[in-house]
């Protein structure tokens, strides 16, 4: 159940955590370090079906795509995301956005992520690599249990009129 | 380790492994034991800022370990937990310090200013070439001005610095006027290496994009950031071999001086070499001695890999492109790109060959591409890549060739390919080892 947190509940709930001025902010120079260091990493590792480069000159704003999972209602769609660093990164975690609208029971139609590893669950060790695979499985693994689209999770259950929506909803939006 | 403490709920859950495995022998002898660099790094590293521990902290129940103050501000910051296991940390306590640890970062690498002046470097470098558009960019310009090159570098006396362009960052102005002097702007030193080796990059993607280039398959936003890495990568690498990089260029550069009797040794020398030499920690002449040391340790892998290299004793570009990837592709890329090494039909092009007496030394090609390149890909690619090469040395009766592509699964039995399969089925089928797969060209006038 753990594995989303509704964004609103965890920034309201009074977890002052990650919001940036309680954090003790390293200089700006350490966190770019790190952010060139997993660039030049993800450059090199050459994942397939995930990609991420800064979006233009501000090393703090990434752009990431994913490719939807192979055997699951996503496969060949690919998402555009947006990738937005706090200068406490990578003590809190980004927050990260389907630029595509995405059709899926733990997004919301502004493109936010009901992702427990981007809220309470974040570790310094998440980098941009492993945020992007994790939401790459949550779209083939929803959690309906706390959706911020109902209307995907009740749809869930069946997959072929799921898939059908889907690829209209898909074919409708991927250009805006 | 430090928790001898009776571990009432706490369970140790050892793997199979651990339970199977031996104490490592100590090794008494003289013996060495070679290590990769990128192997060390992941060690050495501290997974918080992913720079080399600093201060190490080693969690005491998990053993985990990370910078002193990482591990602070992660504990302040956020759960109280162990950012690599999710252990429970209950505070500072959970920690002690490492000094063991410190002490062996500090026997491998004994200058830690050294280190991270390298490291920034390597950073200023890559961040020049970051921006895409820029990479794309210089890429195309650089194509435009070898094309241009290509021709007249010889008469002119001029040229050498393909991907020059990409350097206005942060490279470094080169000193005085000397620079062209020798007709390769390799001479003058430290910085000036770095351009050279840019050019290199240039060369190299331009052989990646050459063979690719029909290949819109797999989307633009891919095969763009395919570009994006093979630059950079290269680019990162090179400043990690930076002032090695400044000795061999040198020599390479008056060497390119000095034979410039055929425009085939001048390509020689002012571009592959530069690089291909840099393994081997060069005698050095150059003088930015200082780095050495830390260098021979992150150079060391490639080494490795260039000992092989000569036993083949040939040149080409694409051979390049393996010792500059030494640093970033090592064992990640292998699915994605694959090596070549690409040598004429042993019965159909022997040596009194037209196009083999052309080519000499040059007959033997190591090339290395994306997996989903065609065999139709490479043999236009090698149509072009020769044609550009020999340029008027090139008998007229063998323009415009098509060659036919062959693989060698065993030694003496050749296989020849159909078009249309990708380098990645080849592999599959015929290949499987892992080296680089071996074929053969011979050419068809039709």
């Amino acid at each position: 159940m753990a594995q989303n947190i509704s964004p609103e509940q965890s920034g309201a709930g009074g977890s002052s955590k990650h919001s940036d001025d309680s954090l003790p902010v390293k200089d700006n120079h350490a966190v770019s370090k790190r952010l060139h260091k997993e660039l030049m990493n993800l450059m090199m590792a050459n994942e397939k079906g995930i990609s991420a480069f800064p979006d233009g000159e501000n090393i703090f704003k990434w752009v990431g795509t994913i490719a939807g999972p192979i055997n699951t209602v996503y496969a060949s769609q690919t998402y555009r995301l947006s990738l937005d660093f706090p200068n406490s990164y990578p003590y809190a975690a980004p927050v990260v956005k389907f630029l595509t609208p995405c059709f899926h029971p733990n997004v919301d139609l502004q493109g936010a992520i009901c992702l427990d590893i981007l809220k309470d669950k974040w570790s310094a060790l998440y980098d941009v690599r492993t945020i992007l695979l994790s939401i790459q499985s949550l779209l083939g693994e929803p959690n309906n249990e706390s959706p911020l689209n109902a209307q995907a999770a009740m749809m869930w259950n069946d997959q072929k009129e799921y898939k059908k929506y889907l690829d209209a909803f898909y074919e409708k939006h991927k250009d805006t | 380790m430090a928790s001898l403490e009776p571990t009432q709920n706490k369970t140790w859950d050892l793997s199979l492994y651990e339970l199977q495995r031996k104490p490592q022998e100590i090794i008494t002898d003289s013996t060495e034991i070679a290590v990769s660099p990128r192997s060390l790094h992941s060690e050495l590293m501290c997974p918080i800022c992913l720079d080399m521990l600093k201060k190490t902290m080693t969690t005491k129940e998990c053993l985990h370990r990370f910078c002193s103050d990482c591990i602070v501000t992660a504990l302040r910051s956020g759960n109280k937990e162990c950012p690599t296991c999710r252990k429970k940390l209950v505070s500072k306590r959970s920690l002690r310090a490492d000094p063991n640890f410190d002490l062996l970062i500090s026997k491998i690498y004994p200058s830690r200013e050294e280190y991270e002046a390298i490291q920034e470097k390597q950073m200023a470098k890559f961040n020049q070439a970051q921006s895409q558009q820029a990479l794309v960019n210089s890429i195309n310009e650089g194509i435009k001005l070898q094309s241009q090159n290509r021709p007249q570098r010889f008469r002119t006396n001029k040229g050498g610095g393909g991907g020059g362009s990409n350097n206005s960052g942060g490279g470094g102005g080169s000193g005085g006027g000397s620079a062209t002097r020798s007709g390769s702007n390799a001479v003058h030193a430290h910085d000036t290496a770095s351009n050279d080796s840019n050019s290199n990059t240039n060369g190299n993607d331009r052989e990646t994009r050459d063979v690719t280039s029909n290949n819109t398959g797999s989307g633009a936003a891919a095969s763009g950031a395919g570009v994006g890495g093979a630059g950079t990568t290269a680019a990162g690498a090179s400043a990690a071999t930076n002032s090695t990089a400044a000795t061999t260029t040198s020599t390479a550069g008056t060497s390119g001086a000095s034979t410039s009797s055929s425009r085939m040794q001048v390509d020689d020398a002012s571009n592959p070499p530069s690089i291909r030499s840099t393994p081997s920690p060069v005698p050095s002449n150059s003088s930015s001695s200082k780095p050495k040391r830390a260098m021979s340790v992150m150079t060391s892998e490639r080494s490795e890999e260039s000992e092989s290299d000569s036993q083949m004793d040939c040149r080409t570009e694409g051979d390049s492109n393996i010792d500059t990837e030494g640093e970033g592709n090592g064992e990640l890329g292998i699915n994605d790109e694959i090596e070549l090494v690409f040598k004429p039909h042993p019965t159909e092009m022997s040596a009194d060959n037209q196009l083999i007496r052309a080519l000499k030394d040059n007959c033997i090609r190591y090339i290395k591409t994306t997996a989903n390149a065609t065999v139709d890909h490479l043999s236009k690619y090698l149509a072009m890549r020769l044609t550009l090469d020999l340029g008027a040395d090139l008998p007229e009766a063998c323009r415009l060739l098509n060659f036919c592509i062959y693989v060698a699964p065993q030694p003496q039995q050749l296989v020849i390919l159909n078009g249309n399969q990708t380098l990645h089925q080849v592999n599959d089928k015929f290949w499987k080892v892992n080296k680089p797969m071996e074929m053969y060209y011979s050419w068809k006038k039709t």
